[in-house]
């Protein structure tokens, strides 16, 4: 039975977290908000070069690659303040469950990525630059966010088990890792940009058939529901893929008592 | 007795780590209202029983259930009735005492928790540090802090890791007082590692000694004590250091020296008063007799030196 109370508790810590960490607000919104200008400004540039369609793929991939840095981000960094805190333990010693715990860092992460991309980055983007997220259609932006946020809750899970399992010796994962997507799913440019052997991997990616198919809806303005689709059903694998990893590396954890050496 | 009336049964619990067995087929049970302190050298295990207790490692072994309930089966319903705290736990640094005490108080569904969270403060006398963050206040401080987090379910059994390491005496007394108080009032039951013994002879109601993961003794603090064979007698006395030396070699009993005039002899408590007979009909002025009886400290000492003057078995 899913807690209301206990999920509630852990946004409550995730948010005076949050407004308490200079780092947290740094790494979120500042550097969301400076790749935005950063790109926008190359976007600009590209748009004086007649490149205009190469400008709004740009500018309309940094958007949604903050909403996909900022979840996982979010997800996997939650956990680990806890641990260099040496209070993970502590709260998995208090009756909350698994599922619980992740269905709080997964809104808390969602809610963050929310905020900075609908609440900062578009209007950031409307004004600055004239770029309208939203000429795509709302049910386009709608399932591109979906399916950014579901494709970034399974990296988040997938990377919190290795956190796990093998302790924060290899923590960067949490900043880092995500960006091995950058170049490989063609979050800026289109995938027939890769060598042949690269894009077979990037379509076996669900994020390269989103940005695919957001890159289509801004040339054609036509949704190609079928990548869309596609791209959804790839991802909820993925999701399930990840969490039976996760299960399976936090028994792990806990068989070798690393779970528990994280925090000493 | 009756898995109703024990909190916490343990059976066959063992845990290895690649070929090192940490905990070794120990099975204990903590009956409601009763405190059972957990012993032993660094490395006996205890730190290790306490995780598999609370399930952030999982055991390679055995059993545990708490009231009755078998805890893999039934984690949450058992958490829910525990607690524990210790010296060595934080809370979330960055937040503040009283962000975190509402977490948790949500964690644990506490009704009216401001309620709950400020009668707890005033026990441990933490009220004042509410809107301080915790990594701000002092290790003491931070132990109480744990203290109220780990009272804040009315839990009906606590596990215990140290839990006054870092408090001053007065701050450690008023919460062994409390504890006294709780286990009287509320048959509040424990699990509790120290290695303070007076404080585990004060507390503990069965003291069980873990070495080298197994349990080594499992007894009541004076009947611990009292495996210790040998008690210790200091004599200061006046007259020849070789007539006293010659007298206790003639008992075959085991003494130093620590000054010239003074003597430290192992030995059976009957003994005493022969010894002492012997010295003085051979013109041994004695001025000053100190028994020392053998205390939990002891005990520890003779476990952890692998001494044979501790008897495993009554």
């Amino acid at each position: 039975m899913i807690s209301h109370s206990r999920i509630r508790a852990l946004l409550l810590q995730e948010w005076h977290l949050s407004k308490r960490s200079l780092e947290i607000i740094v790494d979120t919104a500042f550097f969301s908000v400076i790749d935005i200008l950063v790109l926008g400004y190359v976007s600009m540039f590209l748009l004086g070069t007649s490149n205009g369609l190469a400008a709004r793929y740009l500018i309309f991939g940094a958007i949604w690659w903050e909403v996909i840095r900022v979840t996982q981000y979010s997800m996997t960094m939650n956990s680990l303040w806890n641990i260099w805190a040496r209070n993970l333990s502590n709260m998995f010693i208090a009756p909350l469950s698994l599922r619980e715990y992740f269905i709080a860092i997964c809104v808390s992460a969602t809610m963050k990525s929310a905020v900075i991309a609908f609440g900062v980055l578009v209007p950031l983007a409307a004004w600055v630059f004239h770029f309208q997220l939203f000429s795509i259609g709302f049910a386009a932006v709608a399932l591109t966010f979906i399916n950014l946020i579901l494709f970034s809750w399974a990296i988040g899970i997938l990377l919190l088990g290795l956190i796990f399992r093998f302790g924060v010796r290899v923590q960067a994962i949490a900043w880092a890792f995500i960006f091995i997507f950058q170049p490989l799913t063609a979050v800026f440019y289109p995938v027939s940009v890769l060598p042949p052997m690269l894009q077979h991997i990037a379509l076996a990616i669900p994020l390269t058939h989103i940005f695919e198919a957001g890159r289509y809806v801004l040339q054609y303005g036509q949704m190609p529901l079928e990548r869309y689709l596609m791209a959804t059903i790839f991802n909820i694998a993925l999701f399930v893929f990840s969490l039976c990893v996760f299960r399976y590396l936090l028994r792990r954890a806990k068989d070798t008592g690393q779970f528990v050496r994280n925090e000493s | 007795m009756n898995t109703k009336e024990n909190v916490l049964e343990v059976k066959h619990l063992t845990k290895i780590y690649g070929t090192y067995k940490a905990v070794d087929d120990i099975s204990f049970v903590v009956p409601k209202g009763s405190a059972i302190g957990l012993l032993g050298p660094n490395g006996a295990g205890k730190t290790t029983t306490i995780q598999v207790l609370l399930g952030v490692t999982l055991s390679n072994g055995g059993s545990i259930s708490y009231f009755g309930m078998n805890f893999e089966k039934h984690r949450q319903a058992c958490l829910q009735m525990i607690n524990f705290a210790s010296s060595f736990n934080s809370l979330q640094g960055r937040i503040t005492v009283w962000e975190n005490l509402i977490v948790y108080a949500g964690l644990y569904e506490i009704q009216n928790p401001d309620k709950r969270i400020k009668e707890l403060a005033e026990t441990f006398e933490v009220a004042d540090l509410f809107s301080m963050r915790y990594w701000d206040i002092s290790a003491g401080q931070k132990t109480r802090v744990n203290l109220v987090k780990a009272f804040i379910n009315d839990p009906e059994l606590i596990l215990f890791d140290e839990p006054t390491a870092s408090l001053d005496p007065d701050i450690s007394d008023k919460l062994l007082s409390l504890i006294e108080r709780l286990k009287k009032e509320r048959n509040l039951s424990l699990l509790y590692t120290s290695h303070d013994m007076d404080e585990v002879a004060r507390v503990c109601d069965d003291v069980i000694f873990l070495d080298h993961g197994k349990i080594v003794a499992h007894d009541t603090p004076l009947g611990l004590t009292k495996r210790i064979e040998h008690s210790r007698l200091t004599i200061v006395f006046e007259g020849s250091k070789q007539a006293v030396s010659d007298i206790l070699s003639k008992h075959d009993l085991t003494f130093t020296f620590p000054k010239d005039y003074s003597v430290n002899i192992k030995l059976g408590e009957s003994l005493i008063p022969k010894i002492i007979f012997n010295l003085s009909k051979e013109g041994i002025w004695i001025t000053d007799i100190t028994i020392h009886k053998p205390t939990l400290e002891d005990v520890f000492l003779s476990i952890a030196r692998g001494s044979n003057d501790f008897s495993l078995t009554h």
